[in-house]
């Protein structure tokens, strides 16, 4: 983003215009309500003029419409323009395109190739994919054993450069990050003439898809079909170079802005759901039918197809910047959910809007997968998947979690578009700290999850959980598929940075940090920030250098772990202590209390520490924890009850959060609450043997 | 039906007059999972008595905590507190083998069975129950693993309907079924427990042929019995889970020890009530006969009236009879 706007030929205007790219019109439209009037006007004027097209565009150019947005003008800078004519067969799985992609070259530079994403080749036996999800696991297909239904494949038929001819013959597989020469999600084009800076180019494909069942949340699985990651798609030039990496197993997306224009063919039974707004839909003398759909500041487009959708699509969430169409694809087994799925959509959008910045699409698809397919909790451009059962009962609230992250995704990811190869803790990472945030507010912080039958469990908790069991393997700042294993990759990327980021509300505040995420999203979004970005935002809005913390928590694995060791009390005077006449009842008694705490790992976080005294007292006290160990020492006529680490709760990266507390007395109550539990398992399990078994 | 209720009245009164063998039973479980929890016990202390954070769970039940405390190191492997809790359930299971003739005794008898004969009783039957346990076993299990195989493959062929139900909705018949079947195999195995207890018969083979040939004759009244007191037990466990969860306070550790334990003991009564039910039903319907002699009186002869029959002389032991006088 940064070398492109250097293309634009002002780097004196660089920051504003990233900062309001697409701005204008939210600000000019709906700045009252939403709050982000902090565009100056100049700058605006500077991103329009450099988004005009160049002279030797040779008419080609990408459309600045509006259709599919609550804006008059478009909100991002737009490198693409894809036009894609696609026919699905739904009983062989296959889908036979043309794309039309137009290309401004905003680099600056002449580009002599151009690599492509070829992302339905990775599910093949030898793809990197495959291998790699088979030796450290990915969150859906084992691998156990090679089925054909498993296979995918995206096809190049031809692909033709406007002005240039038929280049098919130029097209070469590359394998930027493994050298895996059995692995074809990366094509590279070599053209037969470089590309001006600020030059336009027109690429005409003709593809073919084998879509495999559903892996990595695309694919069909019995007459469902998502159509996720499936025509060719140019990679990005970020800071420098072609950023077009293979598909990998814990790797997702990364593409630029643009404008979408998409007719799908499918049967005329299918019920379709697509990202951006449906602008046309024709029945053909075929017994199908063509829907064209039509997007605008997206980075990618995704479908789905089933003859058996419920659809609901009368909901109306009125945003920021305009009404916001509802549209939810339910399975009919779940229909009875659908008001949920509806109330969960419509509160994220709310607490987004509030929280973060205005929802600026038209639209918002949320797709019920199919059943046991790996199509469920997915995120695309104003269109996300859901996952849930036919039996889920009203206080487990898993739907509400998929759909709610997902959502988020469509800030974190879908408008503050990262790099999810390279950082896929900004877009998974912040999200679920989002996720913590947006939950909390909606059904309560220690009930976000599950609040039925007395059982309770948190989402930050869940997310704090996930972390602790892969604390020491990565760190948050890595490439994603160089994680240890998928596990570490999940543990950190979402459970780490959530506890990293809420952790950092204790640090610098929660309405600073409130408002340094509202800030980051309203400065990047529409663009490809990267974590110095997002690091620095929080620092300016903070006022303070974090890097002490940030070194620690995003760049290292140094693991925090604080204990309060022991709490030793007895009378200043206990010398005179005689048989038969005891401190316990003199409430003259003045009593030495020592509490040692110390920290066992190797993060250094400042934390308090609150001791408690047997007269109520509470004293707080304040430990660097430089050292690896500290004493408190208190004489007062009280002995010291209990001491705690981190008192407020708000350090949610400690590995054990059992030991930042110490009291004095035993209290088995917990123990025999649950001892309780075991004794009723053993119980009902020795009897259940003896009714069947004698 | 008058029949079935007669049985199943007939099986309760046996129960309701020996309930001092549900007692035991309950207690010994009681005891038996007191150990076996015991490993949990001790690793949880060790963690939570003098945490803060314990709180959380005496208050409500918060699940990442439990979670939490069961993947920390200091608490070790969770087999080592997991596994005595299913050793000690299987030790209730063999010492239930062991008993379980004399508790079979005792329904069959109209008087309180003396604890001698309740012992006789299980050590008389023990050998005889193991190799009915062997033959139930490999049975039971030669069934069940068939109908679970064919279970599992009609699920997953259901699986494959975009009719999201079906799947379950076979699954609930199967089981059904597989428990239908489990029960009525149950029946004869218990017919065949109280045979060689109650005829006292040594060949197990025969006992199991003569269960084999009443469950048949009578499915109907006893499966209708057995499905009866199962209901039951459902009923018990679901209501009784109920009011733990919705009137016991989170924080009434007491309040949630007493109910469970109510639990338990009120599910051991469905178990020999079915038991009662099938000694109920060998005393009517599989007691053999006894072959008694039949009196056959002999000819009545007329008294003859005749001299009176020579009074012999006693002989005393130790004294030579008296020859020299004649």
């Amino acid at each position: 983003m940064k070398v492109r706007s250097i293309n634009i030929g002002s780097i004196i205007v660089l920051t504003p215009v990233i900062s309001v790219i697409g701005l204008s019109p939210l600000v000019k439209e709906h700045a009252a309500q939403a709050g982000a009037a902090q565009t100056a006007p100049a700058a605006v004027s500077t991103h329009i003029a450099a988004s005009a097209p160049a002279t030797d565009s040779g008419g080609l150019t990408i459309p600045d419409t509006s259709l599919a947005i609550n804006s008059t003008q478009p909100l991002s800078q737009r490198v693409v323009h894809y036009e894609i004519d696609a026919k699905y067969d739904a009983a062989k799985h296959t889908v036979d395109a043309n794309e039309v992609l137009t290309y401004h070259n905003l680099t600056g530079q002449a580009l002599d190739h151009f690599p492509f994403h070829l992302y339905q080749n990775a599910f093949q036996p030898n793809s990197t994919w495959v291998r790699e999800a088979k030796v450290s696991g990915t969150r859906d297909v084992g691998y156990e054993n090679w089925e054909s239904k498993l296979y995918g494949s995206e096809e190049i038929k031809s692909l033709e450069v406007v002005g240039q001819g038929d280049l098919t013959s130029q097209l070469q597989y590359i394998q930027p990050d493994d050298g895996n020469r059995d692995d074809k999600t990366v094509v590279d084009l070599r053209l037969s003439k470089p590309i001006a800076p600020g030059a336009y180019v027109q690429f005409k494909i003709a593809f073919h898809d084998q879509m495999p069942e559903t892996q990595a949340r695309s694919g069909w699985k019995r007459d469902f079909m998502l159509g996720g990651q499936w025509f060719p798609k140019v990679g990005v030039w970020w800071h420098g170079a072609w950023n077009c990496h293979q598909y990998h197993a814990t790797t997702e997306f990364f593409a630029d802005f643009g404008v979408y224009d998409v007719k799908l063919t499918v049967p005329q039974n299918e019920v379709v759901g697509a990202s951006g707004v449906k602008v046309a839909e024709v029945e053909n003398s075929d017994k199908t039918k063509t829907l064209t759909y039509h997007g605008d500041d997206i980075h990618d487009f995704a479908w789905t197809a089933s003859p058996r959708f419920k659809v609901k699509e009368d909901g109306v969430y009125q945003g920021q910047m305009g009404p916001v169409q509802m549209r939810i694809l339910m399975q009919p087994a779940h229909w009875s959910q659908v008001d949920r799925h509806e109330k969960i959509l419509k509160g994220s959008l709310e607490q987004f809007e509030s929280r973060y910045g205005p929802y600026p699409y038209k639209t918002i698809t949320l797709v019920d997968p199919e059943p046991d397919s790996a199509a469920g909790g997915m995120e695309y451009p104003t269109f996300i998947t859901g996952d849930t059962n036919w039996f889920m009962p009203e206080g487990l609230y898993l739907p509400e979690l998929v759909v709610e992250h997902e959502f988020g995704h469509q800030y974190w990811y879908g408008m503050v578009a990262t790099n999810e190869f390279e950082d896929a803790w900004m877009d998974e990472g912040i999200n679920s700290y989002t996720e913590v945030k947006v939950l909390d507010a909606i059904l309560g912080k220690k009930t976000s999850i599950l609040n039925m039958a007395g059982a309770t469990a948190g989402e930050r908790e869940v997310q704090r959980m996930s972390y602790v069991g892969v604390a020491s393997l990565d760190a948050i700042a890595q490439k994603a598929y160089e994680y240890y294993s998928f596990n570490s990759y999940a543990g950190v990327t979402y459970g780490k940075t959530a506890s990293v980021l809420l952790t950092l509300e204790g640090i610098v505040g929660e309405d600073t940090m409130d408002k340094a995420m509202h800030a980051y999203f309203m400065k990047y979004r529409f663009t490809h920030p990267t974590k110095e970005d997002f690091l620095k935002t929080i620092e300016d809005v903070a006022g303070r250098d974090l890097h002490w913390y940030f070194n620690q928590a995003i760049y290292g694995t140094q693991i925090l772990d604080y204990k309060v060791t022991k709490i030793e009390t007895f009378p200043v005077n206990w010398y005179e202590e005689k048989k038969g006449r005891s401190h316990k009842d003199d409430k003259n008694t003045v009593y030495r209390s020592y509490v040692w705490v110390q920290r066992k790992e190797d993060f250094v976080m400042p934390v308090d520490v609150e001791i408690k005294f047997d007269n109520g007292e509470k004293v707080r006290e304040h430990w660097d924890g430089a050292s690896h160990w500290t004493k408190f020492v208190y004489e007062k006529k009280a002995k010291a009850e209990s001491a705690e680490i981190d008192p407020d709760h708000t350090i949610q990266i400690d590995r054990n959060n059992f030991d930042n507390s110490y009291t004095t007395e035993a209290h088995t109550k917990p123990v025999w609450k649950l001892g309780n539990y075991f004794v009723f398992a053993s119980q009902w399990l020795g009897q259940a043997l003896a009714w069947w078994g004698v | 039906m008058v029949e079935q209720q007669g049985l199943l009245g007939s099986g309760w009164s046996r129960v309701a007059r020996n309930k001092r063998y549900i007692v035991w039973f309950y207690i010994l479980n009681l005891a038996l999972a007191w150990f076996g929890a015991g490993a949990f016990n001790t690793q949880a202390h060790s963690i939570l008595d003098h945490s803060l954070q314990s709180k959380s769970l005496v208050h409500g039940f918060d699940v990442p905590v439990l979670i939490e405390m069961f993947s920390r190191p200091e608490f070790g492997p969770t087999g080592a507190s997991h596994g005595p809790v299913l050793h000690f359930a299987l030790l209730f299971f063999v010492l239930t083998v062991l008993f379980l003739p004399g508790v079979l005794q005792g329904y069959a008898s109209t008087y309180r069975l003396p604890r001698e004969d309740f012992f006789r009783a299980c050590g008389r039957n023990l050998w005889r129950f193991v190799r009915l346990l062997f033959v139930a076993g490999i049975v039971m299990g030669v069934v069940a693993g068939v109908l679970f195989a064919i279970e599992g493959f009609l699920v997953k062929k259901a699986g494959e309907s975009t009719n999201e139900l079906l799947s379950f909705e076979v699954g609930v018949v199967c089981l059904v079924v597989i428990f239908l079947k489990m029960t009525t195999l149950r029946i004869w195995f218990d017919l065949a427990q109280a045979d060689v207890v109650l005829s006292d018969r040594k060949a197990v083979r025969k006992s199991i042929g003569i269960g084999f040939r009443h469950m048949w004759r009578s499915l109907g009244r006893l499966l209708g019995s057995y499905v009866i007191t199962t209901m039951v037990a459902a009923v018990i466990l679901v209501l009784g889970i109920w009011i733990w969860m919705k009137l016991i306070p989170a924080a009434s550790v007491g309040g949630a020890i007493f109910i469970a334990q109510l639990i338990l003991l009120l599910l051991l009564i469905p178990r020999f009530w079915q038991r009662g039910i099938a000694v109920s039903y060998y005393l009517e319907h599989m007691v053999e006969p006894i072959a008694i002699q039949p009196f056959v009186p002999g000819p009545v002869v007329a008294p003859v009236e005749s001299a009176p029959a020579p009074v012999s002389t006693p002989v005393i032991p130790g004294t030579p009879p008296d020859t020299q006088g004649e």
